[in-house]
């Protein structure tokens, strides 16, 4: 997916003027933020569970190389193939490359987020390959050409209404009025694609160190079907996703899928140890597994923003936002909304671009409150707008103009004494008059301007210590 | 294609301001020695005997909540009238089963076939060739596809989370539980442990012992979606009816 992290504010505009996507945006919290509340509530020891879970984090990542290549070699023992792919090109071109050596003509797709990083659709399709994505949501946003507007729930922002248009369009359905009947007509069409694809391509919620296992929560069945039916199962991860042992993938299992949904546990979690063994019934004849970095490394390198490779993408935070549930998954412009995405997009593809993200927040702290894994977000969206304004460790990526900064300076020169003050409050008094509209300022100049196309300013009047003394 | 593994580490360790790999402290269990997660194994195995009953109910309360159908029944004839029941309920005319023992002690052929439903075992022959092996796999699939209902035993429950637990095992295909529209899971009493963090650990033992199979799949409940407008409906690409047995 290529990003296009310029359009925050348009964005969000096109996201607050419609009514509907606004309907949808507080099913989110109404749905997945209160079952995550009574989900945490009814699991002894929750709160123990998110520091033990942080612990086992910062323990992996601060020695990341380590358990990486522990995976790679229990994956290759295991008669699995690792692929370390530097970059979304490097992975989308292993992938595209084994499946035109394989002979594979029809690949089906398991939500992942990495695959959309790499915008591995267009690559397979461009290569004479069809990718049909399965999990419900990421079907409906495939046919409507569209990119997923959450990480859990992709087509969250769609209605019925849309879908029924939509299914009529694409796949010449009946006008089908309940979800139940466009559930089953997805059913239908994608039962025939299982049967036929070649290979099966998924994402990883967490990878085992110690045994080479990649575990994988879905509900529909679709992972299943991915890992069960085609020829060859293909596993894409970020390489944050590293857990160290068998014995911590319940606290995980638990956190992430009671943060997601509020369920206690997903319909189907499904473990991988390597291709099917030679007296296994059926599964696939090889597994690969591609990890990607793609832009991680950076955030591992700064050790303000190392923390936000604990995230295990429940998007609890999201759900929990205020700023999300108004402005929307299309706004953030690249794979990763929200709270979090507005610290890993920025790092990962391009700060000078998505300068607004870190800003798109009002440092509520709801985030932290939902993280499973208790990331301090808000310290961190601090910490980029900092970079964002003084650029020190992304020099290039500076983004204050000459003006800007010259405004701060008289800003902080103004509050440095009382008489300061005193006599900026009057020049601004003066300097006012022309733009007072009913006793508040509704436009300011450049570079002022952004103050006020959403909101008016209030007037400079004289200070009431004045005024007291009459 | 050539490999970035070496770059791609040497990228990682340079962002954690190192030059060489270290070997970190374990952290976790990580840590444990095989005779103690052999006798953690062993302890819970243990448990799952003596606490039968309790989990067995405590499994029946949380199965029921994520939307199985739950029956308890006493012996294995009990087990077999109501599997064949709930097929002449669904007017099913096809099963496919797996080779699970506990199946076979229900000795259902005669009344399936009294019922007029057909029943296959999805299984691989022991003495099959190579070449017999590749067909009867592509028969296993095609029954699994056409099936009405997917029977299995288990090889685990657990209480925590209301799930059964399958693993490959010989005669067991993956398909069974996962493409008819039906799925009857069948649980002995002892087969119920009470947690997540059990079953990792007798993965755990299985590992060690060189015996850790190709996947493991933990299922709960009917397949489920909620991807639009936050509707839950059931049955999407796996079953959307489960009926679970307890025996004993």
């Amino acid at each position: 997916m290529r990003p296009d992290t310029k359009n925050f504010k348009r964005g969000a505009a096109k996201a607050l003027g419609n009514e509907r996507i606004q309907a949808n945006l507080l099913g989110l919290y109404n749905g997945f933020d209160r079952a995550r509340l009574a989900a945490a509530d009814g699991t002894p020891d929750w709160e123990l569970m998110r520091e033990q879970a942080r612990a086992i984090k910062a323990h992996t990542i601060d020695n990341l190389d380590y358990y990486l290549e522990l995976a790679a070699s229990n994956v290759e023992k295991a008669g699995g193939t690792v692929f370390f792919a530097k970059d979304a090109d490097a992975a989308a071109g292993y992938v595209t490359d084994l499946a035109l050596a394989r002979g594979v003509k029809l690949v089906i797709k398991g939500k992942s987020m990495v695959s959309e990083e790499m915008s591995l659709n267009e690559r397979l399709t461009d290569a004479g390959i069809e990718p049909v994505e399965t999990d419900l949501g990421e079907y409906i946003i495939q046919l409507a050409g569209e990119t997923p507007y959450h990480i859990i729930a992709p087509a969250i922002h769609k209605s019925r209404e849309e879908v029924t248009d939509l299914f009529e369009a694409k796949l010449n359905s009946p006008r089908y009025e309940e979800i139940t009947e466009l559930a089953a007509e997805a059913r239908r069409q994608l039962r025939d694609k299982f049967i036929r694809a070649d290979m099966g391509i998924t994402g990883a919620n967490f990878i085992v160190a110690e045994t080479g296992t990649v575990a994988l929560v879905t509900n529909e069945g679709n992972g299943r079907m991915c890992t069960s039916m085609p020829r060859i199962h293909v596993a894409i991860t970020g390489m944050e996703k590293i857990i160290p042992s068998m014995d911590d993938l319940g606290i995980f299992l638990r956190l992430l899928i009671r943060s997601a949904t509020g369920q206690r546990i997903s319909s189907y979690v499904t473990t991988v140890t390597g291709p099917r063994h030679a007296d296994d019934e059926d599964g696939p004849d090889e597994f690969h597994l591609v990890i990607v970095d793609n832009g991680r490394s950076r955030l591992l390198a700064d050790p303000e923003l190392r923390e936000s490779l604990y995230c295990i993408r429940c998007g609890a935070c999201l759900n929990a936002c205020p700023v999300y549930r108004k402005v929307g998954g299309h706004a953030y412009g690249w794979v990763y909304p929200g709270p979090i995405g507005a610290i890993v997009t920025p790092v990962m593809t391009n700060l000078a671009d998505a300068k607004d993200l870190p800003f798109a927040s009002s440092l509520c702290g709801a985030c932290r409150e939902a993280c499973p894994v208790k990331i301090n977000i808000p310290r961190m969206l601090l910490h980029l707008r900092k970079e964002v304004t003084e650029g020190r460790k992304y020099p290039t990526e500076r983004n204050r103009s000459v003006l800007e900064a010259l405004a701060m300076r008289l800003w902080r020169l103004s509050l440095s004494s009382p008489a300061a003050l005193s006599i900026a409050n009057s020049v601004a008094r003066v300097l006012q008059k022309p733009l007072l509209r009913k006793g508040r300022i509704r436009w300011l100049p450049p570079p002022l301007s952004g103050w006020t196309p959403s909101r008016t300013f209030p007037a400079f009047v004289r200070p009431f210590r004045q005024r007291w003394r009459g | 294609m050539a490999d970035g593994r070496e770059q791609f580490l040497r990228t990682v360790r340079q962002a954690l301001g190192r030059d060489q790999a270290a070997t970190p402290p374990p952290k976790s269990g990580e840590a444990d020695g095989e005779s103690s997660i052999r006798d953690r194994a062993s302890e819970i195995q243990r448990e799952a005997e003596d606490n039968a009953d309790a989990l067995m109910s405590r499994l029946h309360e949380a199965a029921t909540e994520a939307g199985w159908n739950v029956t308890r029944v006493a012996s294995p004839a009990e087990a077999a009238d109501h599997i064949l029941r709930v097929v002449q309920d669904l007017e099913a005319r096809s099963i496919v089963r797996s080779a699970h023992d506990v199946l076979d002690a229900l000795a259902l052929d005669e009344g399936m076939a009294r019922a007029g439903v057909s029943m296959t075992l999805a299984a691989i022959g022991d003495m099959a060739t190579e070449g017999q092996r590749q067909e009867q796999r592509a028969s296993i699939r095609e029954s699994c596809i056409s099936a009405d209902v997917g029977l299995t035993g288990v090889d685990h429950a657990i209480a925590e989370t209301g799930s059964v637990v399958l693993l490959p095992r010989r005669g067991v295909s993956r398909l069974v539980s996962l493409l008819p529209p039906v799925h009857v899971a069948v649980v002995r009493r002892g087969q119920v442990l009470p947690g997540l963090d059990e079953l990792f650990a007798l993965q755990r033992l299985d590992h060690i012992e060189g015996d850790l199979g190709s996947y493991l799949n933990i299922i709960t409940g009917p397949s489920r979606s909620a991807d639009i407008e936050h509707t839950l409906v059931t049955g999407v690409h796996g079953p959307g009816e489960v009926h679970m047995v307890l025996l004993g």
